[in-house]
Parts: structure tokens; C-alpha cells; sequence
């Protein structure tokens, strides 16, 4: 990929050498692959706040380097382009999960309650901060603006459960397999007990519902197309 | 028509174009806020009457309907109002424009002020405290540099470097593109293609 | 100092920095400041352009941008001036001056480095030698003498100051021949565009910008019909250059030519009427006298004998019968000759898209024209009209505003001229033919400018020589004048055209009018970079004249 081998060459250029884990190629395939799927998913996708950060990380490294550059080199100009797409994806990516978490926010802080595993977390800490002030904006508003006004106790409680918009998990996708996955239930729809079971191989393409196959989705062996 | 006041804020909403907002209309929610009260009103009236007279249960059933229904539009009302709010700060900025803000209650530039805040705490803590600006690059960048034309006399601009830029009125400038984009969603620089 | 190496010493060393660039509001500027903004866009040299149409224009530019800015690029302004001391500029700031006006001012051509002329001297401009405008003794002279308390006249003082009197004389006469006529250059938009081709970076684009600008040239007739020739020609190499490079394959149709053809000198004639258009074609208009009933017959027993029917003339030209329009141009010359309308079919260049109507570049240089001097009832600034007129060329709804704006402004002038030549306003004030537009006349609004101000003029003059039975009347000038836009109570323009019998294009009205209004001390502005024209108190207008009248008698 051209735009990883760029990464690649000016981080090899800058006189840092700590010993990396991960290349800056692989971060950046990583974050594209995130993209896509948060793009695509109907809800939203596990934080990985940590990718994030060390992409911005780079990003900001890869400035600095630059800058050192001679101006009126051809190369800087296409090296800075590169820069400006990379931050585009970044920057898009965290805008997508912004725009689901306002959409659900009830759903997705009780679902943030209910969970045990702080690795399998939805949103990240800044991303809970925001989601509890914006929920918390929007009660404050209707509040003011009607509620007070109602004199009925039941009838003036801000009902989360019944207002609160929730992610359609039976909205369809197209997925890729990229591992064989043998035994996939796909419940029935339609009410005729016709539950199937699916053999996904390894490099098809198909379109089910996405609550059949968020599993795998986390797991890795599937990926959104 | 019971609910009335209530489904015309929605109609209302509906008619006005995407991406503006029509003057709050105070009136017509006072005037539904006022019409629960009164079918609330009533329902605990005939409440009270229910043991004389076993037919009033349907009245107070449909009361009850269009209490919800009121209730429910009106919060609909509200937060359709603030989801167009919302797109306008990632459109235009912190800084409404005021004809915008002639349209708005104080509730609403309360709440705006509010959600600017908040979008503006959590693009400061990203990337370990340093901050990345997600109002910029709405759209996937073509150029590092583009040709702009200057619509009002602006004055001085610095650019990142430290080199500053007077922006007086009808004059071009070939500039970096993360540098104009704020201008140009203020309307003070325009693009030429 | 005059620029050797285009590149190194101008390109070169404006890459990676930040310049500013200066336009003057005329045609042949715009289209070098397009090329130009072409070139930076490609090379990422970020640029700050702003249009200048007087010399106050020029100095506020320079003075609001001088902490900011290292290199200046002065386009088409400025040429004629000492830029140094007039602009006040500090020693680190370079100038490059591409200037089609002449002369250039002695201190700008013998600057050591700050001030760079891109460009050459023609062969026939003589410039005077450093030696004899220059003397470096001059300072210690004057210390000696004041040191000394007594004056102790030697032999040897007094021969060295008589020697410097003469020096000085002598000095002034060369520098007063020197200034005396204003002329134009070789179009800076052809420099640029070589410029271009230098770095491999031309495009038919670019060369189309040099051709219009060349064509505002043969509009105005600001320079010898042969030296047009000339740099059509150069043009046409370049058009060759560029249709071989991109389309090989001659059995493909080309999807954007430019092609150099014999084509009816008419104004605007494909955007028009052929009645319209020959009535407000200068040439046509005074060979025929069109504002005349004879001249009209005979325009009609013309379009007659050529066998083109009355109606057809009448309509739109896209209108007219396909077979009759693509005959005219071999039509016309045929009949040229009895009609004394020679040089009415001559080659030019035209540009035409696949699907699209050709268009003749003279249809662009008239319709920019006629945008960057909108009528003064419209109400734009200077600088929204340089924006019109720059946003034209590139060929859109803008275009179209244009050739509609042009069309009004021909009909003015052809109008104006008429008022002119029935009510016999083409006074001869002795050594010179002298007409106002009356102030409150609606056509006024029309002549804002120099340009229009110069198209009527020339219009006027021809005009009025093949009406007039006076053998004196073709070396006679004219001095126009008109109300000025933005004040018209108070002040007015003055334009002064040369001679129709003065081939050279050489215009001494600036040195003219310079003198005269010294002379009377008028309250005049001598502030347009074009000389020859002027803003003039209307109170000082009869004494101004007068002293005018008395200078070139």
C-alpha cells in the first residue's frame, strides 16, 4: 500500500529509534480496516482508544520531521498530503462514533453498566465522559423546557427506556469471510421456526443481518465490506 | 382535534428546510404544555367520578392517549430542533451566525453552549492531551494549498509559519488549506475553483 | 537592471517565499496574472494578489503589505516611475517589474539589484547611457564648497562647475526627449507565457490568455500593425507546437483547438447581428459612414451584392443560414476592395470546443474589456470589475454577462460618436480637434474609463477625418473629455489620442498634459499609468486648454 510505504519511509527517516511493536504501516491498516467497519456497522464497534492515540502519535512525529525539510522539495508536498489523508481517516473515524453515541446514548451507557469485561468496552473513557454530559445536556433541556410544565409525577419523568433510540441489530450488511467459520445461526425472521445454520468459508462474500454475525465480526473472522 | 397544537411544532418542522430552524415557536408549546394541564385536569375530575359512573373510563383512556401523544411530541419537537443545532456546530462552528440566533430560545443557546463545550473537552483530551481538531476536513483533502478570494476587508492573518497575510477585500491569495478552511465556513474567504 | 536568465534570477528566487503581485486594471495584465497564478498553483509558491488601477492604488498596496512581504511583482504599473524612492521601499524587498508601458524610468533600468525588469528592450528604443544621466561627483562637489569659508574661486572650480552646468543641460534635454512620447512594449502576457514554456509548463490554456491579450493589443491599436504581425506569427509556432504534442493521431477529432485563420474583423459579429455588428465595427462603420443615410444604403447595396439576403443579415448570426455563414469570410474579400474596406478579412485566432461554437479571441478581449469598465450606474468597485473581467476569460455564464456588456458598451460609443459627428461637436481648437460628452447625457455612464475612453476616441477621430473635407483633419489629434464617475460635478477625464496619420503609435500626451497642467497650476490627478489620460478640475478646464492650445502650436 502506497500511503503505509510513505509512513514507513519518513518514520525511518526520523532519527527515533525506539523499537517499535508495531510498524507504522500496520497501525495505519489497522485504522483504515476500523474505519470501514465502524462506517459500515449500524452500531457502534469496541473502542481502541490506544490505536488512536499512537496513530495521532505518529502523525505529530511525522510533522515534526517535515518540517525539518527542505521547502521546496517535490517530496514534502506529496509526504504532507499523505499526512493530511492519514488525518483524515482518523479524524473521520472519531466523528462516526461521536454521531452514533449521540444517537444511542441511553442504549449505549446502559449497555457500558452492564458490562463485566473492561477490555470488550464500547466507548473509551473520554468517549463515556462525553456521551454522560451530552445525555445529561439533553435531560436538562427537555426538562426546562416541558417537562416541568407537566404536572402528572409519572408523565413528567424523562422515561429513558421508552425514548432512547436503539441500534438496529437486524440491519443487513455485506461481510467478506476471512476464516473459515463453519455452524453460523441465523435466527428466523419471519416466524416459521426457520432457524438455518450457515457454513461461512474462508473468502466469500455475503449480506446477513448483523446480529448473526457480530460474533465473529469481533473475532476477527469476518470483516465488513 | 385533541393533540392538535402539539402536531402542527411537528408539521411545522417538517416544512421548514433541512438546515435551518424556524423561530421557536413559544406559543404553540405553551398552548400544548396548557392542553395537558387541562386534559390532566379532567382526568383526575373523572377519576374521582369513576365509581359513579363506570362509562367514564373511555374518556379517561383517550385523555390519557392524548396526554402521551402531546408529551411526546413535544419532546419530538424539541429534540429534532436540537439535532439541526448539532449539525450547525459541525457546520459552522462555535459561533452561530445571528440570524440563527434570533431563531433561537435561551434554552437553546444554553443547551448550544453546552454541546460546543463538551465537543470541545473531548477533541482537547484525544491523542494523550494534545488535542485534534474534528471540525476541519468534513470532506477527504484534495489539495495542500488553495486559491481564495478575499469577500470582506478581514485585516491581518497569520499563517503557521509566522508569516502574516493582510486580507483586504477582492484580493486573491494562494493559501495552505487547513489555514482557510475557518474563513471560508465564516464566509470571509471564498474558494475559487 | 534588466533580467538575463528568466529563471535563475526571477523564478528562482521566488520559490519557497511568499510574493505579492500587483496587476494593473487592463486586459494584457490580467491575462499575464493568470498565466503566472497558473505557475505558482503548480510550484505551491503561495501568492497574494491585488489589483491596481492608479498610482495611489499602487502605493497603498505596497505600503499595507511591506512588513510582510519579501519579493513584489509589479505587472503592466509602475515601469514609468522611480519605484524605489516613490514607493519608499526598504533595501531587502526585490522588486520584478514586467511592464508593457514605455518609457522606463532611467533609475529602474540602471538599479543595481533591488529593482529586476523581466523583459527585453526592443531594437528600436534607445535608452540614454548611464554616463550621461548618472555622475558620481556630484556629492563631493558640493561638500568642497560649502567647507571652504572664503571662497577661493580657482581656475579649475570654475571650469569644473561650468563643465557640471553643461553636463546637466545636456542631461536634462536627453531625459525630456527621452520621456517625451509614451508607447507601449512587446504584451507582458507573451513573456509570461514564455516564461511558461521555459519551464515546460505551457499549456493551450496559457497560450490562449497570450493570444487574447495580443488581440486587446489590435483592439486598442496600441502598437505598429507589423510588430502584431510579428508576434502572431510567434503565437501561431506555438499554437503548432502545442496541437502536434497532444494529438498525434490526426484521424481523432481534437477536443479543444486553436486555430489561426482568415476571419471577419467585425466586432463581435458572432454574438450579433451582421447589420448590428457592422454598424458598430470601427472599420466598417467609417469606410461606409454608417451614421449617415447614404452610408447605410451602401452598407445594404453591400450585403446585396455579397447575395446575402436582408433578413438573414438581420437575425442572429448563429441564426443565419449555415451555408451563407461559412461562405462570408471569402464573400466579403472579394468585395472588400470596391467598398474601401480593406483589411477586413485578415487572419486571427479562434478557439472552439468539440460541441461547442468557435470563438474568436477578439470576442474574449472584448468581452473582458467591456467588464473591467462596467457603467458607472451599475455600481461596482474597480476591483470587482477586475474580478469579472478575470473570471471571463476562463469561458462560463461570466463570458456570456461579457458579450452582453460589450454589446451595450459598443452601442454607447457608436451612439456617442454619432451625437458627436451630427451635432458637429468635433471643434478644431487650432493644433488639435477637442469634443466633451456632456455631462448628464446618459450615455456618460458608459465612459468611465481609459479604455472606453480610448475606443471612443479612436472611433471619433476616424470618424470624423472620413467625414470631414479637410486635407489638415488626418494629422490632427483629439483631446476628449468626460465626466468623471465617481464626482462629476467637480472633475473630469481627459484623453488625448494621437493622430490618424501617425503610424508609430507614439503618444505625446502625457509630456503634454504634464507641462500644461504645471503651467497653470490646474488641480489635475496625472495618476492613471496610462499618460495620456488624466482627471482635471472642470473649473481649470478653460485655462488648462489654453495652455494646451499654446504648447502644441
Amino acid at each position: 500500500m502506497k500511503m503505509a510505504d510513505i509512513t514507513d519511509d519518513i518514520l525511518s527517516a526520523s532519527d527515533d529509534d525506539e523499537s517499535q511493536v508495531v510498524t507504522a504501516a500496520e497501525v495505519l491498516l489497522k485504522i483504515e480496516s476500523l474505519w470501514r467497519t465502524e462506517r459500515l456497522s449500524p452500531t457502534l464497534e469496541c473502542h481502541q482508544s490506544e490505536l488512536v492515540d499512537c496513530m495521532l502519535d505518529q502523525i505529530t512525529q511525522m510533522n515534526n520531521n517535515l518540517r525539518r525539510c527542505k521547502k521546496t522539495d517535490l517530496r514534502l508536498a506529496i509526504h504532507r498530503m499523505e499526512l493530511e489523508r492519514v488525518r483524515y481517516v482518523v479524524a473521520s473515524y472519531l466523528r462516526c462514533r461521536l454521531l452514533k453515541i449521540e444517537r444511542f446514548t441511553h442504549y449505549l451507557l446502559e449497555k457500558h453498566g452492564e458490562l463485566d469485561d473492561p477490555s470488550l468496552a464500547l466507548l473509551s473513557p473520554q468517549e463515556l465522559d462525553y456521551a454522560k454530559s451530552y445525555a445529561q445536556s439533553i435531560e436538562s433541556h427537555f426538562n426546562k423546557l416541558v417537562l416541568r410544565h407537566i404536572t402528572h409525577e409519572k408523565l413528567a419523568e424523562f422515561d429513558a427506556k421508552k425514548m432512547s433510540v436503539v441500534p438496529n441489530m437486524n440491519g443487513y450488511v455485506f461481510l467478506k469471510v476471512l476464516k473459515d467459520s463453519p455452524g453460523v445461526l441465523i435466527s428466523d425472521q419471519v416466524g416459521e421456526n426457520a432457524d438455518e445454520e450457515v457454513d461461512l468459508v474462508a473468502g466469500d462474500q455475503h449480506l446477513m443481518m448483523y446480529s448473526s454475525i457480530q460474533e465473529l465480526l469481533k473475532s476477527g473472522h469476518v470483516e465488513l465490506i | 382535534m385533541l393533540g392538535d397544537k402539539a402536531f402542527s411544532l411537528i408539521q411545522e418542522l417538517d416544512r421548514s428546510q433541512h438546515g435551518t430552524l424556524p423561530p421557536f415557536n413559544e406559543d404553540a408549546v405553551r398552548q400544548a404544555l396548557e392542553e395537558i394541564d387541562s386534559l390532566f385536569q379532567q382526568n383526575v375530575a373523572d377519576i374521582n367520578h369513576l365509581a359513579e359512573d363506570d362509562a367514564l373510563v373511555a374518556g379517561i383512556h383517550l385523555r390519557h392517549a392524548a396526554l402521551e401523544r402531546n408529551k411526546r411530541c413535544l419532546l419530538a419537537y424539541l429534540y429534532n430542533r436540537l439535532e439541526r443545532l448539532r449539525t450547525m456546530r459541525w457546520q459552522l462552528g462555535s459561533v452561530l451566525p445571528s440570524d440563527v440566533r434570533t431563531n433561537l430560545c435561551e434554552p437553546e443557546l444554553e443547551w448550544f453552549a453546552q454541546y460546543s463545550s463538551t465537543v470541545a473537552r473531548y477533541m482537547r483530551s484525544l491523542g494523550d492531551g494534545q488535542g485534534l481538531d474534528l471540525t476541519v476536513d468534513l470532506k477527504p483533502p484534495k489539495n495542500l494549498y488553495i486559491e481564495v478570494r478575499c469577500l470582506q476587508d478581514y485585516g491581518e492573518f497569520e499563517l503557521e509559519e509566522g508569516e502574516v497575510v493582510l486580507l483586504s477585500k477582492d484580493s486573491t491569495h494562494f493559501l495552505p488549506m487547513e489555514h482557510c478552511q475557518h474563513l471560508i465556513r465564516q464566509g470571509v474567504l471564498q474558494h475559487v475553483k | 537592471m534588466f533580467v538575463t536568465n528568466i529563471i535563475k534570477e526571477f523564478y528562482d528566487c521566488i520559490s519557497g517565499k511568499r510574493v505579492l503581485v500587483l496587476v494593473h486594471s487592463d486586459l494584457d495584465a490580467i491575462c499575464s496574472g493568470k498565466i503566472l497564478q497558473a505557475l505558482f498553483r503548480a510550484d505551491h509558491i503561495l501568492y497574494t494578489l491585488c489589483p491596481v488601477l492608479t498610482l495611489s492604488d499602487l502605493l497603498t498596496a505596497v505600503k499595507s503589505h511591506k512588513e510582510q512581504i519579501s519579493s513584489i511583482i509589479l505587472i503592466n504599473c509602475g515601469g514609468t516611475l522611480d519605484l524605489v524612492e516613490f514607493l519608499e521601499l526598504p533595501p531587502h524587498i526585490k522588486v520584478f517589474l514586467a511592464d508593457t508601458h514605455r518609457p522606463l524610468h532611467v533609475c529602474n533600468i540602471y538599479s543595481d539589484d533591488q529593482i529586476r525588469i523581466l523583459g527585453q528592450l526592443d531594437d528600436d528604443e534607445e535608452v540614454p547611457a548611464f554616463g550621461d544621466v548618472f555622475r558620481d561627483d556630484e556629492t563631493s562637489e558640493s561638500e568642497e564648497e560649502d567647507e571652504d569659508g572664503v571662497s577661493r574661486i580657482s581656475e579649475s572650480r570654475l571650469e569644473k562647475q561650468r563643465e557640471r552646468r553643461l553636463w546637466e543641460q545636456k542631461r536634462n534635454k536627453l531625459l525630456f526627449d527621452y520621456s517625451q512620447f509614451s508607447y507601449f512594449a512587446g504584451s507582458t502576457a507573451t513573456l509570461m507565457f514564455e516564461l511558461a514554456w521555459k519551464l515546460s509548463k505551457d499549456t493551450s490554456d496559457l497560450l490562449w490568455l497570450a493570444i487574447v491579450s495580443l488581440s486587446g493589443e489590435q483592439l486598442c491599436s496600441i502598437r505598429e500593425q507589423h510588430k502584431l504581425a510579428l508576434c502572431a506569427a510567434d503565437l501561431n509556432t506555438h499554437v503548432a507546437r502545442l496541437h502536434h504534442t497532444n494529438h498525434t493521431d490526426t484521424t481523432e477529432p481534437a477536443a479543444d483547438t486553436i486555430t489561426f485563420q482568415k476571419d471577419v474583423q467585425l466586432s463581435l459579429y458572432r454574438h450579433w447581428s451582421l447589420v448590428e455588428s457592422m454598424r458598430h465595427s470601427p472599420l466598417t462603420a467609417t469606410s461606409l459612414k454608417l451614421w449617415t443615410h447614404k452610408g447605410e444604403k451602401k452598407m445594404f447595396e453591400l450585403l446585396a451584392e455579397l447575395g446575402l439576403p436582408l433578413t438573414e443579415c438581420r437575425q442572429l448570426f448563429c441564426g443565419m443560414d449555415v451555408k451563407l455563414r461559412s461562405e462570408l469570410p471569402t464573400l466579403l474579400e472579394g468585395k472588400a476592395d470596391k467598398y474601401g474596406l480593406g483589411g477586413l478579412v485578415t487572419p486571427s485566432f479562434s478557439r472552439s470546443h468539440v460541441f461547442h461554437s468557435r470563438c474568436s479571441a477578439s470576442d474574449f478581449a472584448h468581452a473582458a474589456l467591456a467588464l473591467l469598465e462596467p457603467p458607472s450606474t451599475d455600481g461596482l468597485s474597480m476591483s470587482h470589475a477586475f474580478l469579472d473581467a478575470s473570471d471571463c476569460l476562463n469561458g462560463s455564464t461570466v463570458f456570456a454577462k461579457g458579450i452582453a456588456s460589450a454589446r451595450k458598451q459598443l452601442e454607447a460609443v457608436y451612439r456617442q460618436m454619432q451625437t458627436f459627428l451630427d451635432m458637429n461637436q468635433v471643434i478644431s481648437a487650432g493644433p488639435f480637434l477637442y469634443a466633451t460628452v456632456l455631462q448628464g447625457s446618459p450615455l456618460a455612464a458608459f465612459m468611465s474609463g481609459p479604455h472606453v475612453l480610448g475606443a471612443l476616441g479612436r472611433f471619433t477621430l476616424g470618424a470624423h477625418v472620413s467625414a470631414s473635407r479637410n486635407k489638415k483633419a488626418r494629422s490632427l489629434p483629439l483631446v476628449l473629455t468626460t465626466p468623471d464617475s465617481s464626482q462629476p460635478q467637480d472633475w473630469c477625464l481627459v484623453c488625448g489620442i494621437p493622430p490618424l496619420a501617425d503610424t508609430s503609435h507614439r503618444n505625446f500626451f502625457g509630456k503634454a498634459f504634464e507641462q500644461a497642467v504645471s503651467k497653470t497650476q490646474s488641480r489635475a490627478q496625472l495618476e492613471f499609468f496610462d499618460s495620456h489620460v488624466i482627471r482635471l478640475h472642470v473649473e481649470d478646464r478653460s485655462k488648462f486648454f489654453d495652455a494646451l492650445i499654446s504648447l502644441l502650436s
